[in-house]
């Protein structure tokens, strides 16, 4: 074991709002030197005196980032300057931005029909919200009826209508479908809103009516799911809920950077691995705002992680076996197939193509996927793996035929599975031979073709569920990988059936047993292999 | 960080995670957890993929943290444990009463035959994780030995030699220079509901069904072993509930009862599911797929049943409030789910007591960090000690202990 030096102590904080502050002020209370990095033309933000140094970059932009955890470079633009950083973790803690949902309504902006963001500032801003909300009798809010609110919406529009019964004297109406109180203190805040004499109408199979003819008041009617009467309001104010989204810089950060988003734009893939503010790139975190639609509590306990994190880099307790990936330069063309595919862009270009040790994960994938068999990973060589299938195996002695299994079971999932289906007393095939591998995207043709070559009637690859795969994809070079052989092996009179891949997770060892049964019914069937040499 | 102590009580989720991050930092941990087994309620949990994707549950995640916490040199587990006094004079000094290891881990093969052979049900339990070591525990309440020497079948069948059934309780004095309470919930007893939980055999809450599809694979009617028909989930039992002045959304049941339909209608499509709501709760990223995907393979019913009565064939007939009808309906199932809730632990009266900590109005146990930051006593608390929380805000809230831990810990912190 090697530890991973930092060149330096600084952590690269991206950001400008209440979730970075918090995390800047975190990490130097404890002595980590931080830099900000903002987009805002100006940032107000002086911590208390603390032990660590801080540095804040205005008007920033980031151009591209190299290097990898404890070694980041980071080329940014500031007017016409260059900004060159060296810094040894890298936080995202970007706001969100809002999108209002008036056309989901059909409704336009105007003086009486206003985004929630807008209610909440005249609320704040007492004397303009005065000259507004004094005249009126009724605000209606309307939230999730077209696309799901969140509780984080539903929270404001709460805090809104308490303040609009109790400060202001209206008549609030909440029209929504499903009410989002999954936070904490919302049911009980509901409850108070209620009692304050806010009118929540619930829609499920109907929709209300919407109407606003231009400067005109809006119309709502809509018959009441619980009384079945008909209704109508026409408020004096409308207000419109809101779709939290990321903001358009958190993009080519994400790009910049090499980190995975989820299908909404946020950073941090939608994998259970990356809980809570992890990143595909080690030394790369992400927190609040930026990872996910979050309250304020929330955002507290993403920066604690993120400083807890980051913390960690820094005091470089950041272990590293020494079995990852190697280029043998002697072999490697610099086709970079290995860097386009590396999950943790662990791989870096200079004279020549390395894999940094620190930023690697031993997945593999570079390993099955390197046109040149160039890059080694310690016991993943077909050899060493022929090896572990040649031993432990013998001759066919009984009269029946019990088929030879082999089974590629990617260690975070289907090698735990098996172990937990032999605790629960699961009689398992008596010739399977389990290989495990750091992630099915290690294993290549020669692999496949190496368990068949010692006389495996059948073979299995167990792997992680889609989305689950700690290196993002593993699990689809693998499919894809299988799906070739398969395809190629009626053209050489061999029966596709010997091969089969399914996905598992550590928790199922019932499935495993099952899986594992099946196909050696299915193999028994078949009969021995032809490359069986033992039959 | 090396000569520090952390006490951490209960072996949970929050526990758990709290555990890895802070030996990581090279802190020594104690892990005290009451039952025979780590991983709290969450380990028995099935992973609730449907077909070959993940659906974001992160049963998984709570096997993975499991597995580093009993791998970690700098942890120092304690099981059937529960912690009796501490007393603080600057560092704090913890009594723990240990229960009798009965079976030796190290000698523990798994083999099963203790658990085959023992002639009383459930006088021998077993994990539901390989990380659960030893794999089996001898049930004090059940066993025969322990309440009259009249049976020592397993002890004799062992051919480990693992079993020592006059094993005696041990104490401990641990000293702490930190505590973090991790204690967990208690999940909702439904039995004050109309809902007949333990008197029909075919009411079963969220964990038993959890447990099922983790133990068995597929779901079965308790009563007969055979294929229900029909199925009714039943949300909110035990939240949202001003008569039992439980007022919060247990955040987790909307997913988890979502998510597991949708699994045993992907195996066993011939089953019909309703599920009964009072407002379906976001989770998970891809919520809007998914719900949409939901409510094409599910009924969604917005009504939350009055009554549960036992009919012929143990059948169960539910009354609810029809929506467009305004008529009150009856139906048939074949076996229901209650989403029972998650409420504060048994024990957080004890432990409040314990630690001189205050019990929030709900019963729960928030007096971390913030609240302490008059006095800044060294003690925190993390996971569903605090409030509902699903298993990806647990990992995150035991991640955000570790660092007020840590700061605590600092030499130079004042």
């Amino acid at each position: 074991m090697k530890k991973v030096a930092s060149l330096n102590n600084k952590t690269l904080i991206f950001g400008n709002g209440p979730c970075a502050r918090f995390i800047a002020e975190d990490l130097l209370s404890t002595g980590t030197d931080v830099v900000i990095a903002t987009t805002d033309k100006t940032c107000d933000f002086s911590p208390s005196e603390h032990p660590g140094s801080i540095e804040i970059l205005t008007d920033i932009r980031l151009v591209s980032c190299r290097g990898t955890v404890g070694n980041f470079r980071i080329f940014a633009a500031q007017n016409n300057k260059d900004i060159t950083k060296t810094v040894a973790g890298i936080i995202i803690a970007e706001e969100d931005q809002r999108k209002p949902n008036f056309s989901t309504y059909g409704l336009k902006g105007s003086s009486c029909v206003i985004t929630l963001s807008q209610a909440k500032e005249l609320l704040v801003d007492s004397s303009h919200g005065q000259s507004i909300f004094s005249k009126a009798k009724k605000v209606v809010f309307l939230t999730g009826l077209v696309k799901e609110s969140h509780p984080v919406i539903a929270e404001e529009i709460m805090h809104s209508a308490l303040k609009l019964q109790s400060d202001f004297n209206l008549q609030t109406y909440i029209l929504t479908n499903n009410l989002q109180v999954a936070a904490n203190g919302l049911e009980g805040l509901y409850r108070k809103t209620k009692i304050a004499g806010a009118v929540y109408v619930k829609f499920t199979d109907t929709r209300p009516e919407i109407r606003s003819e231009s400067d005109k008041n809006v119309q709502v009617e809509f018959v009441d799911e619980i009384t079945l009467k008909k209704f109508r309001l026409t408020p004096d104010i409308t207000v419109v809920d809101e779709t939290i989204v990321p903001s358009d810089y958190v993009a080519d950060l994400a790009r910049i950077l090499g980190v995975d988003t989820d299908s909404g734009g946020f950073v941090q893939a939608d994998n259970v691995h990356r809980i809570p503010i992890f990143t595909n790139r080690k030394g790369i975190m992400t927190a609040g705002p930026s990872r996910s639609i979050q309250t304020y509590s929330d955002q507290t306990m993403d920066g604690e992680n993120a400083s807890l994190a980051s913390a960690g880099l820094m005091a470089g307790l950041q272990i590293v076996p020494e079995d990852r990936a190697e280029i043998d330069k002697g072999q490697c063309i610099r086709c970079l197939t290995c860097y386009r595919l590396c999950p943790y862009r662990a791989i870096t270009l200079n004279t020549r193509v390395v894999v940094e040790p620190g930023a690697c994960e031993r997945c593999g994938i570079c390993v099955a996927k390197c046109p040149r068999g160039a890059i080694h990973i310690k016991d993943l060589e077909p050899a060493s793996i022929s090896n572990q299938m040649a031993a432990g195996y013998g001759l066919q002695e009984e009269n029946a035929f019990s088929p030879f299994l082999v089974a590629f079971c990617c260690s975070r999932s289907a090698f735990q599975a098996c172990e937990l289906a032999q605790c629960m007393g699961h009689n398992l095939p008596s010739k399977l031979k389990i290989i495990e591998v750091p992630c099915s995207g290690s294993i290549s043709f020669d692999h496949l073709f190496a368990a068949f070559k010692n006389n495996a009637d059948g073979v299995l690859v167990l792997t992680c569920h889609e989305g689950n795969c700690h290196s993002e994809c593993g699990n689809i070079y693998a499919r894809q990988t299988i799906d070739e052989i398969k395809d190629k092996f009626p053209q050489i009179g061999f029966e596709k059936e010997r091969i089969l891949m399914q996905t598992l997770a550590s928790n199922m060892g019932t499935e495993f047993a099952e899986i594992v049964k099946g196909f050696e019914e299915t193999i028994a069937k078949l009969g021995p292999s032809r490359l069986n040499k033992n039959q | 960080m090396g000569n520090k102590n952390v006490l951490i009580i209960g072996g949970g989720v929050a526990g758990l995670c709290a555990s890895v991050e802070l030996a990581n930092l090279d802190i020594h941990v104690d892990l005290v957890e009451k039952s025979d087994f780590l991983g709290g309620h969450a380990i028995g949990y099935a992973c609730k993929a449907i077909g070959k994707t993940c659906v974001k549950c992160g049963a998984c995640m709570v096997e993975e943290k499991l597995n580093h916490t009993i791998l970690h040199p700098k942890i120092k587990i304690l099981t059937g444990s529960r912690v009796q006094k501490v007393s603080n004079n600057n560092r704090f000094t913890a009594k723990i009463h240990c229960k009798p290891k009965y079976i030796d881990p190290d000698k523990c093969t798994h083999c099963r035959i203790c658990f085959d052979k023992c002639p009383v049900d459930d006088a021998i339990l077993h994990g539901s994780s390989k990380n659960n070591i030893p794999f089996f525990a001898i049930n004090e309440e059940k066993c025969l030995y322990l309440k009259d020497k009249s049976c020592d079948t397993c002890r004799d069948e062992c051919p480990e030699k693992a079993i020592n059934l006059d094993s005696k309780a041990t104490e401990y004095t641990k000293e702490a220079d930190a505590v973090l309470v991790a204690a967990g919930f208690h999940p909702f007893n439904p039995e004050d509901k109309p809902y007949g939980y333990n008197r029909f055999d075919n009411v079963v809450t969220s964990l038993d069904m959890e447990r099922m599809l983790k133990q068995v694979g597929r779901i079965k009617k308790p009563s007969d072993d055979t294929v229900p028909e029909q199925i009714a989930f039943i949300q909110c039992v035990g939240s949202r509930d001003s008569k039992l002045n439980h007022l919060w959304c247990s955040k987790v049941c909307c997913g988890s009862a979502m998510r597991m339909a949708r699994r045993v209608k992907e195996r066993q499509p011939e089953i019909d599911i309703t599920v009964f709501y009072i407002d379906v709760q976001t989770f998970g990223k891809d919520f809007e797929q998914f719900y949409k995907d939901a409510r094409e393979e599910l009924r969604l019913i917005r009504a939350i049943p009055g009554d549960i009565y036992e009919v012929e064939e143990q059948k169960l007939k539910i009354n609810y409030l029809d929506n467009i009808t305004h008529e009150t309906l009856e139906e048939i199932f074949d076996l229901v789910v209650l989403s029972i809730g998650i409420t504060p632990g048994k024990d957080n009266g004890e432990i409040a007591e314990l630690l001189h900590l205050k019990l929030t109005d709900s019963g729960f146990i928030e007096s971390g960090p913030e609240e302490s930051s008059v006095t800044n006593n060294g003690i925190f608390t993390a996971g569903t000690v605090r409030s509902a929380m699903s298993i990806p805000e647990t990992i995150a809230s035991a991640g955000s202990a570790a660092r007020q831990i840590v700061k605590y810990l600092r030499p130079n912190s004042s």
